[in-house]
């Protein structure tokens, strides 16, 4: 999720879930496939049309598109592969997610609110 | 850790995804499982106990699932957009030899096992055009 969120970045989750998953949001969620906690950005939410294998996809009522902020060549620099969100295992159940993380308290030099896009 | 960082410190970890590639490829994998689909085609023909016929699906099913994650491996994580040039028809022979996979899975024609043998052969050749063993496997010691 680099570069809005770094690894060990500690980080405030609201766990209230009413009126959102918003649009540009980084929430905490339980993985579709793995059922580990996993952090995401909103990149589309329920009924918008997200473009999926050189075509689209209409989301559900009850779906989410999160993605990572991060692109491969980011990973790769990282010495990882490409990240591992909705591109892999599709719309996320809004029931699997947890909170919206909105605020960091540490490290204090990245101490502030975590800013939507 | 002081015991105000203590306090502070966050009680859950999660984590942001990222694939962790091993580099590791070969098609063999998926050529292995997809024999194994032929053979058990073969068997549940020659064999008319319905309970070995029974075990003989399930089982076919399972390896026919791993023809098709093998496949997606390769696809996703090993060949990179710039291969395309010396694959033009990549995408087309994964997406035929993925489908080719539901088809075995629903068939217990040896014919349909063997298509798939043939595609994945062509993944195979297209894998060694691009780079193949030397590049995606740890060399073997000498027999």
């Amino acid at each position: 999720m680099r570069p809005a969120i770094e690894p060990g970045d500690w980080l405030l989750v609201d766990p209230r879930v009413r009126n959102w998953p918003a649009k540009g949001s980084v929430v905490v969620f339980h993985e579709p496939d793995t059922d580990e906690l996993a952090i995401k950005r909103v990149t589309a939410g329920p009924r918008e049309r997200v473009s999926f294998a050189e075509g689209y996809l209409v989301l559900g009522d009850d779906e989410a598109w999160l993605t990572a902020d991060a692109d491969s060549a980011a990973t790769a620099e990282l010495g990882f592969g490409q990240p591992r969100d909705s591109r892999n295992y599709g719309p996320v159940p809004i029931e699997l997610l947890v909170g919206r993380a909105w605020f960091r308290y540490a490290p204090l030099g990245r101490f502030g609110r975590l800013r939507r896009r | 850790m002081s015991r105000l960082t203590r306090w502070l410190s966050p009680s859950t970890v999660v984590r942001a995804h990222c694939d962790l590639p091993c580099g590791i490829y070969d098609p063999e994998q998926a050529r292995i499982e997809a024999e194994s689909c032929y053979k058990i085609i073969e068997k549940y023909q020659a064999n008319s106990d319905s309970t070995y016929r029974t075990r003989a699906i399930a089982i076919k099913e399972e390896r026919a699932e791993l023809v098709k994650h093998h496949l997606d491996v390769l696809w996703h994580d090993y060949f990179k957009p710039e291969h395309l040039e010396k694959v033009p028809k990549l995408h087309e022979m994964f997406w035929n030899a993925t489908k080719q996979v539901s088809k075995v899975k629903a068939s217990t024609d040896l014919a349909d096992a063997k298509k798939l043998l043939d595609q994945i052969d062509e993944i195979d050749a297209a894998w060694k055009a691009t780079g193949g063993a030397e590049k995606t496997r740890v060399v073997k010691q000498p027999a």
